[in-house]
């Protein structure tokens, strides 16, 4: 009988609520915050997952909710159906899935140069050797000691890391992820005499070359996350050179949890390129999302707290005096990656070496 | 208000007290959620229980473990396998993973977890006597005293155990000294190189944690296998052992100065995992990269910090490893695995005694055979192509009845192997059972046949019986003989073995016991495999 009881008072209190709820939903007050779900640049994820950065979806009525992936594997290999966006962190990425989807629309709300994460011990062995000159890492100088095989132990007076281990920029996998794309729009730049590579004749020259830079690194991680947080962990053994989003170290410093050690450095390229997070929206609700981060002066700001340089370049810097952080140089020696085709075309063949 | 009377409503209903808007500071990822998290894993992971049920009650999330070597794994991933059976895969590493392509399209959100180098753990003696106290050694070094048979070690097999793996990738990449990651071209130029190094493994295993309590055992005399000076193993399990205190020495550890490759325990969830499990995933690897749970790690299992912040203790005498770098693909590890089995490590004589009375007539002697052949090649599978005959492998087959029958050896030659094998496989093909079961007389009549070990070879006997003795000598005459002093004793448990008898025989030889009472005797024979 009791039993029976609290049956019909369940019954009744979920009556009850059905009620309440249907009747507030069409009252006034917020909608219920809606789902919608993203597929993003692993280096993206912290700042959806920070409760500020929910708030401020929630005010709007969103909930967004993210996977983290390769920017490639977004654009080639992730079945989208179940996503209403894609944020790969460049333009190339991006461009791919607006192409193969024909979506025009495309946001980019955020940038962030390509650096290198490094040490102390390396900067001075580095600068030493020619490598590093006005405290950026000359990309001409550096790719010549990479073609000739140059192992650390072969650079003269090197007593601060005498590794038997090729010189070379520990990067992620240029199969998988968007950094390593990135870097070789760096390196195919310089290697083909400072012009970008726009012909299938100069990749076929360069890329013997620039397959090393890849291949003799052996095994290297899918995501950008992944080195950068063995260079955190680990330390200077296992990874001298990180290459690294401006954006990840710059993170760390402003958050100031003792992650950035003293000795550690963050160099930039010469030349560089500019990563650019475009998020694609696939339906209404990541249009939405798109048009907040752009134009949401909340999260604007606290992108720039994540280390992402907003359009509006003053924001970063704002945040940067704030938290004490040392304002990054100015960087003038700024390159655009080649076409989507062509590093596309370029990665796929340096990908079938990989056996 | 309408709201809040919807919010209290629904408080009744679930008659739960209400989530905290607040992040809570001892609680930094919220209230538990219950979720399962089903895990395809390595068995070293077996010492994580301990921190994986707190983990189930800060977090909500039950992790269900499953283990599996990382090729096998590799191959039920590239099968389709793990869909819907597995969330998740925790192996020491995804790299041999990502060489297969079917495998490493179904790999998700990879986390890493925490770290930890293979390197060579010597007993303090055999440190002083190489002169290395104190002192950073290369590989080639290494190599170079192994060769000499100025110590000697044991190490898993490398296609059963990612330390054995690690080690031979680590130890090729080194002696080939391009300071690029090895690749194919590279294997025969390494192999002298490469089979002065093993030389001095004196000892194999399908498993670390048998491979530790043989290391141990053999160490306190308290096995009649000849002690070895070292273990190549991971950090973590070498400290382990220290920590434990058994052993009558401490193990010193050498760092090689040219580099290490590291096992980085990515908790990787699968591509095709379902959402619950997505958002588990999510809460559990978050929980186990708190810098109190690393901490955590790093005091009961030995192994390095994942995440920035975590000071390491002092027991990880060396702190900043060079990391060597990992082939990328698949035909570079696989002319390393097939060099190493083949032209490299010590080789095999290896002796069966195989038990074809009445009993076996049908399944049984049909399983056998097919057990066999299995290991002649005839097993497709990535792992069956690292665990058949080798080359250089002297086999010899002595299957009996109510007597001992006559002994047929086979030797498989490093190159051309395959009119050998087909031998073997004719002669597994030709097995009848009829007869007794004289097991001790046919023990002894093996271990006539193998007479004096070669010491430069792995020399091992395996005993399949489905029944008891019934014929001939018993138990308590092979054990007064004390042959097993010599040559250890891999014992199946099949039909209705008995469990006794062959727990005694494995014990006194330094063995150990194979059960295919429950697992297919092909699967059997081939585990034992990493043993020999």
């Amino acid at each position: 009988m009791k039993r029976r009881l609290s049956i019909v008072l369940a019954a009744l209190l979920l009556v009850a609520v059905v009620v309440v709820i249907v009747i507030d939903q069409r009252g006034e007050g917020e909608p219920d915050a809606r789902v919608v779900r993203g597929v993003i640049g692993s280096e993206k994820l912290a700042f959806f997952h920070d409760k500020r950065v929910i708030d401020v979806f929630a005010k709007h009525g969103l909930r967004v909710e993210v996977d983290p992936a390769g920017s490639r594997q977004i654009a080639t290999s992730v079945d989208l159906g179940r996503y209403e966006f894609v944020f790969p962190s460049s333009s190339p990425a991006a461009q791919r899935i607006q192409r193969d989807r024909k979506i025009t629309a495309g946001y980019t709300p955020f940038s962030s140069p390509m650096a290198v994460a490094t040490f102390e011990p390396i900067v001075a062995l580095l600068t030493a050797n020619g490598v590093i000159r006005n405290g950026q890492l000359d990309v001409a100088k550096y790719l010549e000691l990479a073609k000739a095989g140059t192992r650390w132990d072969q650079l003269p007076g090197n007593t601060a890391f005498p590794a038997r281990k090729n010189l070379l920029i520990t990067t992620t996998d240029p199969r998988e992820s968007n950094s390593a794309s990135m870097y070789l729009a760096i390196v195919s730049f310089v290697a083909n005499g400072n012009t970008v590579v726009s012909t299938e004749e100069a990749s076929t020259k360069l890329l013997p070359q620039l397959t090393k830079l890849f291949l003799d690194q052996g095994y290297t991680q899918n995501s950008t996350e992944g080195p950068f947080e063995d260079y955190l962990a680990a330390g200077m053994g296992k990874t001298p050179l990180a290459l690294i989003y401006e954006s990840q170290f710059l993170d760390r410093q402003i958050r100031g949890d003792g992650a950035i050690r003293p000795d550690m450095r963050m160099l930039y390229l010469a030349p560089t390129v500019f990563s650019k997070h475009t998020l694609v929206p696939l339906s209404d609700n990541g249009d939405k999302v798109g048009q907040l981060l752009t134009t949401d002066p909340e999260l604007t700001r606290l992108a720039a707290t994540f280390g992402f340089r907003p359009t509006d370049s003053r924001v970063l810097g704002q945040v940067l005096t704030e938290k004490g952080v040392a304002a990054p140089p100015e960087l003038v020696d700024i390159i655009e990656p080649p076409s989507y085709e062509t590093l596309e075309r370029m990665l796929d063949t340096i990908g079938r070496q990989y056996r | 208000m309408r709201k809040l009377l919807a919010i209290g409503l629904v408080l009744a209903l679930a008659g739960c007290d209400s989530a905290a808007p607040e992040p809570d500071p001892g609680r930094p990822l919220g209230p538990p959620q219950p979720g399962v998290l089903r895990v395809l894993a390595g068995s070293e992971l077996a010492d994580m229980q301990p921190i994986l049920d707190e983990a189930a009650k800060a977090t909500g999330v039950q992790v269900k473990l499953t283990f599996s070597g990382t090729i096998e794994g590799a191959e039920t991933l590239a099968r389709g396998e793990a869909t819907g059976k597995f969330d998740a895969v925790w192996f020491s590493s995804n790299r041999y993973l990502q060489t297969q392509p079917d495998a490493d399209r179904r790999l998700g959100n990879q986390v890493k977890i925490m770290n930890s180098p293979v390197v060579l753990g010597l007993s303090a003696d055999a440190v002083r006597r190489l002169g290395w106290e104190g002192k950073r050694v290369t590989w080639a070094q290494i190599a170079e005293a192994a060769g000499a048979k100025a110590f000697t070690y044991g190490m898993t097999d490398p296609s059963a155990s990612n330390s054995g793996f690690s080690a031979l990738v680590g130890v090729a990449s080194a002696l080939a000294g391009t300071g690029a990651a090895v690749n194919a071209d590279q294997i025969a130029a390494i192999t002298p190189g490469l089979t002065e190094f093993f030389s001095a493994q004196t000892l194999s295993a399908g498993s670390s944690g048998w491979l530790s309590d043989a290391y141990q055992r053999r160490a306190a005399g308290a096995d009649p296998g000849e002690k070895v000076d070292g273990l190549v193993n991971y950090e973590s399990v070498l400290l382990s052992m220290n920590a434990d205190g058994k052993l009558p020495q401490p193990l010193s550890l050498v760092y090689p100065s040219d580099g290490v490759v590291s096992a980085d325990y990515p908790f990787t969830l699968l591509s095709d995992a379902p959402d619950d499990a997505r958002s588990a995933h999510q809460r559990l690897t978050d929980h186990l990269r708190t810098p109190d749970v690393q901490r955590r790690i790093m005091d009961q299992t030995r192994r390095r910090p994942a995440i920035p912040g975590v000071e390491l203790g002092g027991q990880f005498a060396q702190r900043d490893l060079v990391e060597l770098p990992f082939p990328t693909g698949a035909d570079a590890v696989d002319a390393l695995l097939s060099a190493y089995f083949n032209k490299i490590r010590r080789p095999s004589r290896t002796l069966y005694v195989l038990d074809t009375s009445g009993s076996m007539q049908g399944e049984r002697i049909e399983a056998l055979r097919s057990a066999l052949i299995a290991l002649t090649g005839a097993d497709g599978s990535l792992v069956g192509k690292y665990r058949g005959f080798r080359g250089r492998e002297e086999l010899t087959l002595l299957p009996f009845s109510s007597a001992p029958a006559a002994p047929v050896t086979f030797v498989v030659p490093d190159t051309g192997p395959r009119p050998e094998l087909d031998r073997i496989k004719a002669f597994a093909g030709g097995l009848k059972a009829n007869g007794g079961t004289a097991i001790y007389d046919s023990l002894t009549r093996g271990y006539q046949l193998l007479g004096q070990p070669d010491p430069a070879k792995f020399t091992s006997i395996v005993l399949m019986t489905d029944g008891q003795n019934t014929n001939g000598s018993q138990y308590a005459t092979f054990e007064s003989a004390g042959r097993g002093a010599r040559i250890p004793v891999f014992t199946v448990l099949f039909g209705e073995s008995s469990q006794d008898e062959m727990n005694k025989v494995a014990t006194l030889t330094g063995g150990k016991v194979f059960d295919a009472r429950s697992t297919p005797l092909a699967k059997v024979f081939q585990e034992i495999r990493g043993y020999q």
